[in-house]
């Protein structure tokens, strides 16, 4: 009954002070995008290692006068080995021809000896091989006399990690701000509320009205703006990505193999309720502070 | 200050208490030498001493200024006493926990000068929300508040906005707020101070009518026309003093209506 009571007065509350109410919503709605947008951003990338990281490869450069029976026995090795998939010959033509194809430089590199590009055995690991896995199988197969070099992306991973670290903290610090954010907006707003309903809060004191009774409509109003503005940045950052997620999609799949995903069912429900909690939080503060009751 | 010292609550001003046999039989009211000061040196109130009986109707009077405001403040505690004892159905409800104010208020109908009328509520709603407090289902609100708009004259009228009535229709209004819960005291504070003089006599008639259902009945005004046409009990406040009169003006104990209402 309390509660329904409330929820009716809070109702009341939103439609009069809907001016006030909107002008909150819009710029915390604002602050919220930033937040979801940064989001979208980290979970794209943890997609991507996370696809990567999965596609285990490990490039075997061979040496240039490498024994062909050496090589041969090599690749019986990797193949005999349970973590590998699939073992690739890579001559230097080869390698040349998709180099050209892929470095879509303006200067004419046709020219170049084959010799730059070393013949190499590109080797794809099953799904699910560690990162730490593939490093020591690495390690073993360098010791080969066939093996000039070895190349497990191991910096290139490391580099992806801090990338996604920093967006983690920025995500994170981001977190924090726009939790401020609405505690100080939403606090703001809901004291110009309390003054102007000072009368009739003065009646229901009059009435004997409790302390709850009176500021149950304030918190509940706090919240909806907190989930509103949640809910708007949620749905702008949904539109965008419909919109655009096909021609991003295209290129991206070029580069890197992966493809654009939205913000994990989890990640939006945390924006919502955490939007509500935290409105909710910010109205109370303000209403134990402004409505001495 | 001394009312703070208690912590536990009365029972009695809790959420659905009712009063028992003997809280019953006990004098609505008592104020036990009642002393209330605004000044160090100067109270406002100075050794109340009053008994009021359940089903009264009793005028406060005295000039402006003169503290019956701050008594009937003293009354819904809105104001703690200093010195002395408020008892309300023989509870000190000087020694009550911010926390049992509410539940004080509630047996208690309070009318001001200045109606206190939400004006962008409409009738139904200004007088639904001190039934609303009490968690009562919307249901039993509506049959309530249509039955005291009946009792202030304005049967059917629940549905018009507030800010189209005249003064003494949104006086009406605040009664009905204040009887709807039926309480078991109501406090008038200066209830026709706004009105004209024809209008006053109304109101008046109407709080008369709420006594006669058995209803305590405290009014405060310092309009003397008022108190003359009646021959209620009249409660003076005069320099922080009380002095009293059983029957109105005409047994009044001092030289005249001059040291009543200045
Ligand atoms: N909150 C207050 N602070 C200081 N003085 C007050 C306060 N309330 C009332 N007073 C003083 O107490 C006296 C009585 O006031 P009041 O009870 O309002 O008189 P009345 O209602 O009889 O006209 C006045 O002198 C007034 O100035
Ligand atoms: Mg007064």
């Amino acid at each position: 009954m309390e509660v329904k009571s409330a929820m009716t007065r809070a109702r009341r509350g939103l439609r009069e002070e809907r001016r006030l109410y909107i002008v909150a919503v819009s710029s915390l709605a604002v602050a919220f995008l930033c937040l979801g947008a940064t989001l979208l951003g980290v979970t794209n990338l943890d997609a991507a290692a996370d696809r990567w990281g999965q596609s285990g490869r490990i490039t075997l450069f061979l040496k240039d006068d490498a024994d062909p029976q050496d090589i041969a026995q090599l690749r019986v090795v990797l193949e005999g080995l349970s973590d590998v998939r699939e073992v690739t010959h890579v001559t230097p033509e080869q390698a040349k021809a998709s180099f050209l194809e892929e470095a879509d430089v303006g200067a004419d590199l046709s020219s170049l000896p084959k010799e730059v590009f070393p013949a190499s055995l590109e080797v794809s690991l099953v799904n699910g091989v560690t990162r730490e896995r593939s490093e020591s199988i690495a390690t073993r197969l360098g010791q080969f006399r066939a093996v000039s070099d070895v190349e497990s992306y191991r910096s290139w991973f490391q580099k992806l990690d801090d990338l996604l670290w920093g967006a983690r903290m920025l995500a994170a610090g981001l977190a924090l701000l726009v939790m401020f954010c609405v505690i100080a907006v939403i606090g703001n707003t809901i004291r110009l509320a309390v003054a102007r309903r000072r009368q009739e809060i003065e009646v229901m004191k009059l009435c004997g009205a409790t302390n709850g009774f009176v500021r149950g409509p304030f918190v509940l109003e706090g919240m909806f703006q907190g989930f509103a503005s949640a809910l708007l940045a949620v749905l702008a950052l949904l539109v965008g990505y419909l919109a655009l997620h096909e021609s991003v999609d295209s290129t991206l799949a070029a580069l890197t193999g992966s493809r654009v995903v939205f913000l994990g069912v989890w990640t939006w429900l945390l924006l919502l309720i955490g939007g509500a909690l935290i409105g909710a939080i910010g109205s109370a503060l303000s209403v134990r502070r402004y409505l001495a009751v | 200050m001394q009312g703070t010292k208690v912590v536990r609550p009365f029972p009695f001003f809790r959420a659905g208490a009712r009063a028992s046999q003997p809280q019953l039989a006990k004098p609505i009211l008592v104020l036990e030498d009642v002393y209330k000061f605004f000044r160090p040196d100067q109270p406002t109130l100075r050794g109340v001493n009053l008994k009021v009986e359940r089903g009264e109707f009793a005028f406060i009077t005295g000039p402006s200024g003169a503290g019956k405001s701050t008594l009937l403040k003293l009354l819904y505690r809105e104001l703690m006493v200093d010195e002395g004892r408020v008892l309300f159905c023989g509870r000190d409800i000087g020694r009550l926990t911010d926390k049992s104010i509410p539940f004080l208020r509630r047996n208690l109908g309070i009318v001001f000068q200045d109606f206190r009328i939400i004006d962008h509520w409409t009738v139904f709603e200004n007088i639904a929300v001190a039934l609303e407090i009490l968690s009562m289902p919307q249901r039993l609100i509506r049959s309530r508040v249509a039955e005291a708009l009946e009792r202030v004259g304005l049967n059917g009228r629940g549905d018009e906005q507030t800010s189209n009535l005249s003064g003494g229709e949104k006086q009406r209004v605040a009664v009905a707020r204040a009887i709807v819960p039926e309480p078991a005291l109501i406090l008038a504070d200066e209830p026709t101070g706004n009105l004209d003089p024809h209008l006053a006599i109304d109101i008046l008639t109407l709080f008369e009518e709420i006594n006669s259902t058995g209803t305590t009945v405290l009014f405060a005004t310092h309009d003397h026309s008022l108190i003359s046409k009646r021959d209620h009990r009249l409660i003076s406040i005069d320099e922080g003093r009380v002095v009293e009169a059983r029957q109105g003006l005409k047994d009044w104990p001092g030289s005249g209506i001059h040291t009543l209402v200045g």
